[in-house]
């Protein structure tokens, strides 16, 4: 090997890591982009008329979910909620919200896309909500 | 070679000048059935008006025909429990709203379509919810069916009580002249429509 090759060989040693660490193959993280990007396109389509494309809800009408601590403290029964809708009144961020949502009629894997979505945009970052959890989650709900 | 392209470059551009710029702005058109009636040696064209009612809006006041008489509103028919394209309508007339809501011959009417469960107490919760003057924006409640009756002969909405099914109703905003004319209609469920009414909006106040 000529001396002026070996100098290169560094070069493209790194050069080859770069390429490699750049393309990720975690199966976990193909699912979570896979299930995040179903989550948004379903989520413009069943929820954002109310609670809007940037989540931040309607006025007093509909909650915001960008920002909204009933969200983020309380991960079982917001599942319900997607899934199953509700008649009751609840509080976000100190405001009585008490208008009904409608149960969307969506499968369990829907729910899981959502969830993810939900759950890893406007500053949220809880990752990948498998359908599995959210079966098992759903189990408990009233 | 060079010269022709320049000369049909020249050819081009005069006709293009040419171009009537000047366009006349016509009126908005006055919709529905309208009437050629005999008027002495003339004829005249009667057209569509919004028939008289009374209900009662937010604040327990009576609303008729006489409140928008003064000026010009738009009107749209929901029900606050609705779950699919009211949301939609509000979030667009709440952007026409805070727009140009500030117009004082401006107004809105809302009607809703499930007076049963809407009563005032709770138009009244919804309208403070949505955060607007009572005084511009009404919602109305009534006898269910004259409120049907109204939207369907004098808005032509298509609005229907389909039982288990639940209640449908056509996602159109209407706007009304003084005459009790309708000028527009438009699919309150898209932005796009809703920025034409806004212009038309603008074009009719000038007319007033
Ligand atoms: C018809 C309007 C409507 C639609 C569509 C809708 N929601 Fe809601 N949502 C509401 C209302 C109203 C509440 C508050 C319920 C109450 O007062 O009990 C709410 C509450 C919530 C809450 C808990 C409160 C908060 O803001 O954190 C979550 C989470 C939620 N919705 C998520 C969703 C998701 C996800 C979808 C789509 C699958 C959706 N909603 C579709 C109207 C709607």
């Amino acid at each position: 090997m000529k001396i002026s090759q070996l100098f290169k060989l560094p070069f493209i040693i790194i050069g080859v890591l770069i390429f490699i660490s750049s393309c990720d193959y975690s199966p976990e993280k193909v699912k979570f982009k896979r299930y995040r990007v179903a989550g948004e396109r379903l989520f413009e389509q069943h929820c954002a008329n109310c609670h809007q494309k940037n989540g931040e809800g309607l006025r007093g009408l509909y909650p915001p979910l960008a920002g909204s601590d009933y969200l983020k403290n309380e991960f079982e029964k917001s599942i319900c909620i997607i899934k199953n809708g509700t008649n009751d009144t609840l509080t976000v961020n100190g405001k009585v919200y008490n208008l009904p949502m409608p149960s969307i009629d969506l499968g369990n894997i829907e729910v899981a896309e959502i969830v993810t979505f939900v759950y890893n945009s406007w500053g949220n970052e809880k990752g990948l909500i498998d359908v599995k959890e959210i079966e098992s989650l759903l189990k408990s709900c009233e | 070679m060079i010269r022709s392209v320049i000369a049909l470059a020249l050819v081009t551009l005069f006709f293009y000048e040419c171009k009537p710029t000047i366009k006349k702005e016509l009126p908005l058109p006055k919709l529905g059935r309208f009437e050629i009636v005999k008027n002495g040696d003339g004829v005249d064209t009667v057209f569509h008006q919004i028939e008289d009612f009374k209900f009662v809006d937010q604040d327990s006041n009576w609303v008729t025909n006489e409140t928008f008489s003064k000026g010009i509103y738009i009107a749209d028919f929901f029900f606050t429990t609705c779950p699919d394209i009211c949301p939609k309508m509000k979030a667009q007339m709440l952007r026409v709203y805070d727009s140009i809501g500030s117009e004082p011959s401006l107004m809105f009417l809302s009607h809703t379509i499930d007076p049963k469960h809407d009563s005032v107490a709770v138009l009244k919760d919804f309208s403070e919810r949505l955060g607007v003057d009572g005084a511009k924006w009404k919602f109305v409640t009534g006898d269910k069916e004259v409120i049907y009756k109204l939207g369907q002969t004098s808005y032509m909405a298509s609005i229907a009580d389909q039982g288990a099914a639940g209640l449908t109703h056509s996602g159109r905003f209407f706007l009304i002249d003084k005459n009790r004319h309708i000028r527009g209609a438009y699919n309150g469920t898209d932005a796009e429509e809703v920025n034409v009414m806004i212009g038309d909006i603008k074009k009719l106040l000038n007319e007033n």
